[in-house]
């Protein structure tokens, strides 16, 4: 066990360094000198000298790289350029608890609702609730999250008048949350609802589950007690795939819902050319993802011994 | 003058029985093919690729022509503009129209990128294995662990918003599962007999690759790609939904709903039809690859 955990440990660094490589090209994709689009047009050739100067941009590109990691080793990704220049690494890390409630709240909903529809439906196959919840679940899959954003807004805020159409748990409390989340949670819904549904047929087939039946035990605590667990180990295997989803969902949802989170702040660097900031907030998303994936896939190694022998 | 007779003399006469029995078995054949099909999702991708192929022949109105006195006109039959006006005085289903154009082309070429990527990474990967594989993998697991739109958006910022940037980034950013599943169907193969057969019989490694390993996953690579176009669409209109896709006044659906944000409360139509749009064509590539996952390979359902 010991040794996976420092296998999938070594992987991961590596897999941060080459986000590292990645972001750091990120900023030299459109060619030239990254300070001539963070400056205004108009911006003086002086202050552009200035400022290349500042960022290191005029020395060779492996140099750069290099000053880019030693800095990076301290914590240090560059001052930003609007929010009052305040380093990136700060202006970032101020906006991750607002984005972070809100992907819990979705995955919350996400789950607890998917699972559960999962499961209905798969007790009763081709009954009208199974039915209703695979339409459901196939339209649900194939919603752009914006768009259910948008339709959620028509319904709560527009005709029903019941929920404001901006978010921000700060300003409005638990009233805020619930257009973002379900926007945001719709998707992973709806995949929970039909990955689960699926393996519950399949464990509702197995042996062990025919042999408590045969026992006489009522069709509830089969389904609840017995086939439940099981039937939700994909819902923890899908988890690091969904949570990377979640981020990139997170970037349309908090734009639609003014949400202060760190996808809005993306979204408001680059009208801002403030490109220092995009940087460090891909970095962070991308060094969360790899987290959580290695987190996933240790405790699934503890839950699963097949999975440490390969 | 018509010749009855053939040089051996019997009569040349149509044989209608023939042709029907002919006709029958194509109509057999094809119904062979569609079996289990989800024919209104087949039939939606047909309108839409007609759409995309003939917008100027279909379409009623020009879709960036605008008139400021018709602005925002609700839908109804009777009128000119069947699905109503946008904040423009621009007729929504010639939008809706020339918007099916972006959205094919952007899907099916980007998901052909992605695809051609994904095989190339898999079977260099699966072939060679070793430190090739184990290096390919690390460069796999790394673009995964990117949060892709916020990298898509990024990108695009930087590259300068057009459809050929949208598709390089949306294609360079999605190859990924192509890479993975098709590589673990590589490794498969690489072990059966035929493959090792041909490698004693002294063929090359990239012999081996196209003509022995390739056309065995051919199957996997058509259903994957089908899936992903559904993908490929809403990354485009994610993009385009922000500001940072398809440059105006090109229509797209996702700039289409980016517009109808602000009008949200005075013209319920605007943001519902675009997204209608977009969720039919994604559902409906999304059945297809089911169905074709379903008859390759029975066991896989619902994977």
């Amino acid at each position: 066990m010991s040794r996976y955990i420092v296998k999938r440990l070594i992987e991961g660094s590596i897999t941060l360094w080459l986000i590292t490589l990645a972001v750091f090209f990120i900023l030299r994709l459109g060619g030239g000198n990254p300070v001539e689009y963070m400056l205004p047009p108009e911006a003086s050739s002086a202050d552009i000298e200035k400022l290349t100067q500042a960022y290191g941009f005029d020395k060779p590109l492996i140099h750069q790289y290099w000053i880019f990691n030693q800095k990076l080793l301290r914590g240090d990704l560059g001052d930003a350029l609007s929010w009052d220049k305040r380093p990136t690494v700060r202006v970032v890390w101020d906006r991750v608890p607002a984005t972070l409630q809100l992907t819990s709240a979705a995955m919350m909903f996400a789950v607890i609702l998917g699972v559960t529809m999962g499961a209905i439906a798969a007790a009763r196959p081709d009954s009208l609730f199974d039915r209703v919840g695979r339409v459901v679940a196939i339209t649900g899959q194939s919603m752009p999250v914006f768009w259910v954003g948008l339709l959620l807004i028509l319904l709560f805020s527009v005709y029903l008048g019941w929920l404001p159409s901006a978010g921000g748990i700060d300003r409005l409390g638990l009233k805020g949350i619930i257009m973002p989340a379900l926007s945001l949670g719709f998707f992973l819904m709806a995949s929970h609802m039909r990955i689960v549904r699926s393996t519950m047929l399949d464990v509702l087939e197995s042996d062990y589950i025919k042999l408590v039946r045969a026992k006489g035990l009522p069709t509830r605590m089969v389904i609840w007690k017995h086939a439940f667990k099981n039937a939700s180990i994909p819902v923890f295997t899908l988890f690091f795939v969904n949570f990377a989803a979640l981020i990139s969902g997170a970037v349309v949802t908090e734009t639609i819902f003014a949400w202060p989170g760190i996808g809005r702040l993306l979204v408001d660097s680059l009208i801002l050319r403030d490109y220092p900031t995009t940087q460090t907030v891909i970095f962070f998303a991308a060094s969360f993802i790899v987290f959580i994936n290695i987190v996933v896939d240790i405790m699934y190694a503890w839950l699963d011994p097949r999975i440490r022998m390969e | 003058m018509l010749r009855f007779k053939g040089s051996n003399g019997e009569l040349l006469l149509p044989r209608p029985a023939a042709t029907l029995a002919g006709l029958s078995s194509l109509v057999q054949k094809l119904r062979e093919v569609f079996r289990g099909a989800p024919k209104l999702s087949l039939v939606f991708l047909a309108m839409a690729i007609l759409c995309a192929a003939f917008a100027p022949l279909i379409a009623p109105f020009s879709p960036v022509a605008t008139n400021p006195t018709n602005i925002l006109q609700p839908p109804s039959v009777f009128s000119n503009h069947m699905l109503g006006t946008d904040n423009q005085g621009r007729d929504i289903l010639s939008r809706l129209i020339y918007g099916a154009q972006t959205s094919v082309k952007i899907g099916v070429v980007a998901v052909l990128l992605a695809a051609t990527v994904g095989t190339l990474i898999a079977l260099v990967s699966g072939v060679f294995r070793g430190w090739v594989d184990r290096l390919l993998m690390r460069i796999t697991d790394m673009f995964l662990a990117l949060p892709y739109l916020m990298v898509a958006l990024t990108a695009v910022a930087l590259l300068g918003p057009s459809i050929p940037n949208v598709i390089l980034v949306i294609g360079l950013l999605r190859w990924m599962g192509f890479a993975r599943v098709l590589r673990s169907e590589v490794l498969k193969l690489v072990e059966m007999d035929f493959v090792r057969l041909a490698l004693a019989a002294g063929s090359s490694r990239s012999r081996i690759m196209l003509k022995h390993v390739f056309p065995n996953i051919i199957n996997t690579l058509l259903v994957l790609a089908t899936l992903e176009v559904g993908l490929a669409v809403i990354v485009e209109a994610s993009l385009s939904f922000l500001g940072l896709g398809v440059p105006r006044p090109t229509p797209s659906w996702g700039s289409m709903l980016r517009d109808s944000q602000q009008y949200i409360y005075i013209a319920w139509w605007f943001p519902l039809i675009p997204g209608i749009a977009i969720t039919l064509l994604v559902m409906s590539a999304n059945l297809t690859g089911d169905w074709l996952r379903d008859r390759f390979d029975p066991t896989r359902r619902q994977l």
